[in-house]
């Protein structure tokens, strides 16, 4: 059974906060996590959007002026024990 | 083959443990458990089941009868993806330090809780730990998740009671200090949060 959704990982722990607070006032849907381990890079803790609601979650990220250097989206297709993260760019 | 324990008069948690050698003994067999009081009934009922039983419990004057034989599905449970861990969640936010970190942190144990298989037999959530399990948790659909798949969510009672949270469950069971001792007691090891 395949499983997309999508992961953004930050470079720092109280950015990725920062920006898990601002979404969610948005009241859009994101779960802070522990970064999945096939993604190495970052602070540990990425957010984990369902396919649905990142169309709305881009938008809000373009508005809120980011660093654009402290954090990656990744696509990720879960396909049962084979995992693949794609690095999107949203700019 | 069935096997009879008479465990009348016991007070727990003596019914459960006298169950629990007997099964270890003669794991091949079906039991037949009668206790008269109604803690030891729901108890030796969950070991039972938790070890793969099916139980049927009949009540004749005062005393109950659980007859406890091998279920069809215990090959599954044999199979399962649960061991026999125990976690016990004595606060709703994770370290020392920071709590706005703590709460992240909590959040994220959680859900990698339910990405690494095999998953633990229960958590155990006491004192501000029943903040996860009530209503507003940030982590109820990963609890859920554990809690489909078999793990047992077990809140404490008085805690719930404490906090005014009694009727805010939003998974799992109440519980007893009697459950949490023995949960911690028969588990292979008890991993604490």
């Amino acid at each position: 059974m395949e499983e997309e959704f999508f992961i953004i990982s930050f470079e720092s722990t109280h950015y990725a906060m920062l920006v898990e607070n601002k979404l969610k006032e948005a009241e859009l849907k994101v779960n802070l996590i522990p970064t999945p381990r096939i993604i190495t890079a970052s602070c540990g803790l990425s957010l984990k959007i369902d396919s649905d609601v990142m169309e709305d979650v881009s938008k809000a990220l373009k508005s809120y002026d980011l660093d654009a250097t402290m954090f990656q989206i990744y696509r990720v297709i879960k396909n049962g024990n084979e995992n693949k993260a794609i690095p999107i760019n949203i700019h | 083959m069935t096997i009879t324990i008479d465990a009348r008069g016991l007070n727990c948690p003596a019914p459960v443990i006298k169950t629990k050698k007997a099964i270890e003994s003669n794991p091949n067999e079906d039991f037949m458990i009668i206790v008269n009081n109604v803690g030891a009934k729901e108890n030796v009922k969950r070991l039972g089941e938790n070890l793969g039983y099916d139980v049927t419990v009949t009540e004749k004057t005062g005393d109950f009868f659980l007859q406890m034989s091998k279920s069809c599905c215990t090959v599954i449970k044999e199979n399962s993806i649960i061991n026999n861990d125990v976690i016990y969640v004595s606060t709703d936010k994770m370290g020392q330090g920071s709590d706005d970190l703590g709460k992240v942190l909590m959040k994220g144990y959680f859900y990698a809780l339910t990405e690494v298989k095999p998953y633990p037999k229960a958590v155990l959530f006491v004192n501000s730990g029943v903040y996860l399990t009530t209503e507003g948790s940030e982590v109820l659909e990963y609890l859920r998740v554990l809690a489909d798949h078999g793990v047992e969510i077990l809140s404490c009672g008085t805690c719930l009671n404490f906090f005014n949270l009694s009727d805010k469950l939003a998974i799992g069971d109440v519980t007893n200090m009697y459950t949490i001792v023995e949960q911690m007691n028969q588990a292979a090891k008890v991993i604490r949060v």
